[in-house]
């Protein structure tokens, strides 16, 4: 066996320190190790988005990465969108009320796509969205109320003033 | 009303199969044929259970101890066996021949590439025509031929109606092999409870139920040994309805091992060897009039079928064959059915199994119309059935009523300039551009009844729910449907609520768990709504009778002067409420002395329901398309839909199943494909070959409902999921075809892919450098 590798960050606001596999993907990292299972594994190729998070602010495929990559990094997964870990950020909340959902398997990587969509560009066109969210797959809804979710997003964190809504704003930047 | 299953998921704590963590598990990996046919000689374990942390190897000759075969039983056909893992033979490249169990998955892996299998290879058999022809080598050496399927049903006079006819019209339409790609692939955790000798199998699964008494029989142990929980299901589309061979030997070997065992498939697997579909061809010919009135049709109507049957190997291809007359006014008709098993993946149901029949009897409409030179309007005007030719008796005896196709195609016309467009298109086609579009009428069969069943081999289509009005007035519900995200908690918990006059948030909805759900068919078909929650609504009801027999009692006034509303019962006219329901709940439970007399205790309803042989939604789609010459591509530039599906519960959760029905068909009009090569290797294992519909390609789709209820359901419920993709592939390709009218090019096989228009585009125009 490969000797361990120890990687220190930041994970939804808290501090994880741990030794690690160094061929340990990240996604199986955070879902079998830490315990954050809302990050979902659809293909292992890149390719259906279902795995994103937010690394350092910034989108990426968490099945495309080792877990000690993320060594001293900060890292924002579905579990840590929701400001207090009870209620609905507003871009969760706009999914809820567009019924932007059905099986909920890709959900959390479209969540994550969007939060890291709406802090690039605030006020996305429709264009846009289809065009920033193509990487992530979703074999339920059609797409259209994903589309209708993200617009909805934008206006209301756009009303609350910009402000930040919830730790997703807080840690993407 | 929002859906009340969206809080969990969208907070990431949603509860997928991969996401249940049970100390002491092992990881299951599972050693597959690189070959499309060929002979096991040997298998050689040594290396890989050298290898640390690997805790054991299982062939195909150690799962034939410890579990049974599975039979797959047609009647008019030779039965098809299935061995749990194959011992002699592999029949398609991922037939899996060993699995490997190990202390997590990337040991797992690595010793698969361990395991040393020695292969014979044999001719593989990979189209229709070679499977059928004489001197074919046999796939399944048990069946005298790999032509499994032939037979011939006739309705009506169909010599007369073709000797009598001006003109005959022959159409082909063939559609590619699919899969399902429920982006949660399949998957397992079997624990085995050694001290209870009880397994609980927690799997994604439509049909917990009936997998469980499958899983039962398959591994030698009784019903009540066995607890199937499906938690929360990242999609199905058909694909998790078989106890497919992986399951079964992981549980099989948790037992044998005593130690849970997980198995989460990977993509490539579930591209190339989770079931596929679709591989199937029509060709029609229609004895017509002059003016356009279709006196039969004969069909010939041919599967693929791939290496084993999980499914009775008729049954999609049938499908298409019984619905082929359509919504159209037709007695005359004989069709044909062939199946052919091939060294190809299995093929099963995949949401519309029946997908190619929209596009095969519109398709074949508008070529009568076009040969004739009648405007396809009219011949549909001449043939459709109109609510005034109602209840009407179908050729193949299927009895329609409550439906709308010729006022749905009436209303899209009203909506829809047809005259304006076809001066667009001509404007267009004088620019090098190339608009069409496609008008479907779906007809679609939605939920089967057990008479159903009984006539078509065996089975039931009854369903079974229990409401539990709890002492403090909760209310529990479960039935045998199982959700893959259509929103069952919701609309159950909705119509529960309208039975018993509670609130939608005092209803707790619990299903996919054998050991609390009662004993239902599952979820197939589009049976949710006319089976499942009608079902729920019958028991509901018979909880309110209940709660209002004992209330009645207590107040002292007649039951027809009472209602409840809100969780609070009523007397006629009086603006405040007696008592709540809770007062009656909970004497139910509490103080049985109190109870009327001959009542007996408690507030607990099993009820089952067994609803008509079949139901029908109908649906008009229309998709404007614009081909383009130079690249081959396919745009949609308008798609809409008016969908009758009866009384609706949840129009939000009804537009969804449209929105996503159609997705898939347009996945199948333009996208997807399995392909082989000419060994029988899998060329679309990833998402880069095989491609499905992305938020870029899916356009808006306009939506509007009509809502004729069917008399003779339960609330006039119709249901409705797969209609959206038979409509969605016929309305696409027919566009394609419409925008390519007049250069010789017959489209007459999806997908209508960039590759596949350019090379018809050559064909009559030849390489034209530009």
């Amino acid at each position: 066996m490969t000797a361990m590798r120890r990687v220190r960050f930041q994970i939804n606001g808290q501090s994880v320190e741990q030794d690690v596999a160094p061929r340990l993907l990240l996604s199986d990292f955070l879902r079998d190790v830490l315990g954050f299972t809302g990050t979902h594994v659809g293909c292992e190729q890149g390719a259906c988005g279902a795995c994103t998070i937010l690394l350092n602010g910034e989108a990426v495929r968490s099945c495309l990465m080792f877990a000690v990559q993320v060594n001293g990094a900060t890292v924002l997964t579905i579990e840590g969108v929701s400001p207090d870990g009870t209620s609905l950020h507003p871009i969760q909340r706009a999914f809820h009320e567009n019924h932007g959902l059905q099986c909920g398997f890709c959900t959390p990587g479209f969540v994550m796509s969007a939060c890291a969509l709406l802090k690039e560009n605030p006020a996305p066109t429709e264009s846009e969205i289809r065009t920033q969210l193509s990487g992530n797959l979703c074999r339920c809804t059609g797409y259209e109320s994903i589309v209708q979710s993200v617009l909805q997003a934008a206006r209301d964190l756009e009303s609350a003033g910009g402000q930040s809504a919830g730790k997703a704003d807080s840690h993407a930047g | 009303m929002r859906r009340s299953e969206d809080y969990r998921l969208l907070l990431g704590a949603g509860t997928f199969t991969d996401d249940l963590q049970i100390p002491r598990t092992l990881h299951a990996a599972f050693v597959r044929s690189p070959y499309a046919h060929a002979r096991i000689t040997a298998i050689d374990v040594e290396r890989a259970l050298a290898l640390p942390g690997v805790v054991a190897v299982f062939t195909g000759e150690d799962l034939a101890k410890l579990t049974e075969p599975g039979v797959t039983a047609q009647a008019g056909a030779e039965p098809m066996v299935m061995e749990t893992l194959p011992t002699r033979k592999v029949r398609f490249n991922g037939d899996p021949v060993a699995c490997v169990v190990a202390v997590d998955r990337y040991v797992a892996e690595d010793a698969i590439e361990l395991v040393e299998v020695d292969y014979e290879p044999l001719a593989p058999v990979l189209s229709m025509e070679s499977a059928a022809a004489p001197d074919a080598p046999l796939v399944d050496e048990d069946l005298s031929s790999n032509l499994h399927t032939r037979q011939t049903r006739t309705f009506g006079d169909v010599v007369s109606a073709f000797a009598e006819a001006d003109e005959i019209v022959e159409v082909r339409f063939s559609t590619q092999r699919m899969t399902h790609v429920p982006i949660e692939t399949r998957g397992v955790l079997a624990v085995w409870d050694a001290g209870r000798m009880e397994l609980t199998f927690y799997s994604g699964q439509q049909t917990a139920h009936l997998l469980r008494t499958n899983l039962a029989r398959r591994l030698r142990l009784d019903e009540n040994q066995v607890r199937v929980i499906s938690p929360d299901v990242g999609g199905a589309f058909g694909q998790k309805i078989p106890l497919f061979r992986e399951e079964l030997t992981v549980a099989a070997l948790a037992i044998k091992l005593r130690r849970p065992i997980k198995w989460i498939e990977d993509r490539l697997e579930n591209l190339t060897v989770a079931n596929h579909a679709r591989d199937d061809s029509a060709w029609i010919r229609a004895a017509v009039t002059k003016d356009g009135r279709i006196l039969g049709i004969k069909a010939e109507l041919w599967a693929d079928y791939g290496a084993y049957a999980f499914f009775t190997p008729k049954y999609p291809i049938d499908s298409v064959g019984w619905l082929l007359p359509g919504p159209y006014k037709l007695q005359n008709y004989e069709y044909s059915i062939n199946v052919v098993i091939t060294n190809k993946c299995p093929a099963g149901t995949l949401r519309a199994p029946m997908a190619l029949v929209t596009w095969a009897t519109e398709g074949m409409v508008e070529r009568i119309a076009r040969q004739l030179k009648i405007d396809p309007v009219e011949v549909r005007r001449r043939n459709m059935i109109t609510s005034r030719d109602q209840p009407y008796v179908s050729a193949t005896g299927y009895s329609y009523e409550a439906l709308t196709p010729w006022e749905g195609y009436e209303q899209m016309l009203r909506d829809f300039d047809l005259t304006g467009f076809r001066a667009e298109q001509r404007a267009a086609r004088a620019n090098d551009r190339y608009l069409g579009v496609g008008i479907a009428s779906v007809l679609e069969p939605t939920t089967y009844g057990s008479a159903w069943y009984k006539k078509s081999g065996r089975g039931s289509g009854h369903e079974a729910a229990t409401v539990k009005v709890e002492p403090s007035g909760a209310v529990n519900v479960s039935v045998g449907i199982v959700p893959t995200g259509q929103g069952y908690e919701t609309t159950i918990a909705q119509v529960v609520a309208e039975a018993l006059g509670t609130r939608v948030g005092n209803v707790n909805v619990l299903l996919g768990d054998t050991s609390i759900a009662p004993y239902g068919m599952g979820t197939r078909g589009s049976r949710g709504a006319a089976a499942g929650n009608a079902v729920a609504y019958l028991a509901a009801t018979e909880a309110r009778a209940k709660v209002l027999r004992i209330a009645a009692h207590l107040v002292g006034e007649p039951i027809d002067n009472l209602e409840i509303r809100d969780d609070q019962i009523y007397v006629l006219g009086e603006p405040e409420p007696r008592l709540p329901l809770s007062q009656a709940s909970w004497t139910a439970y509490m103080d049985p002395s109190a109870l009327p007399a001959g009542e007996l205790p408690g507030l607990e309803i099993h009820r089952t329901y067994d609803p008509p042989a079949m139901t029908f939604s109908n649906a008009t789609h229309l998709c404007v398309a614009e081909v383009e010459r130079r690249t081959g591509r396919v745009e949609i530039l308008d798609y809409r839909v008016i969908e009758d599906a009866g009384t609706l519960i949840n129009p939000a959760i009804v537009d969804g199943q449209i929105r996503g029905g159609v997705s898939l068909g347009i996945g199948q009009a333009l996208l997807e494909e399995v392909v082989y090569d000419e060994l029988g290797n899998n060329q679309t294992a990833t998402f880069l070959d095989y491609l499905i519909p992305t938020i870029d390609t899916v356009p808006n789709i306009q939506i509007s409902h009509v809502q004729t209820p069917n008399p003779h359901t339960v609330l006039g419920l119709k249901g409705m999921a797969e209609g959206p993709v038979q409509g969605g592939l016929a309305a696409v390709m027919i566009a394609v075809q419409d925008a390519l009218d007049g250069k010789g090019i017959t489209i007459d096989r999806s997908p209508a892919s960039p590759s596949r228009i350019r090379a018809l585009f050559r064909a009559v125009e030849g390489d034209l450098d530009e």
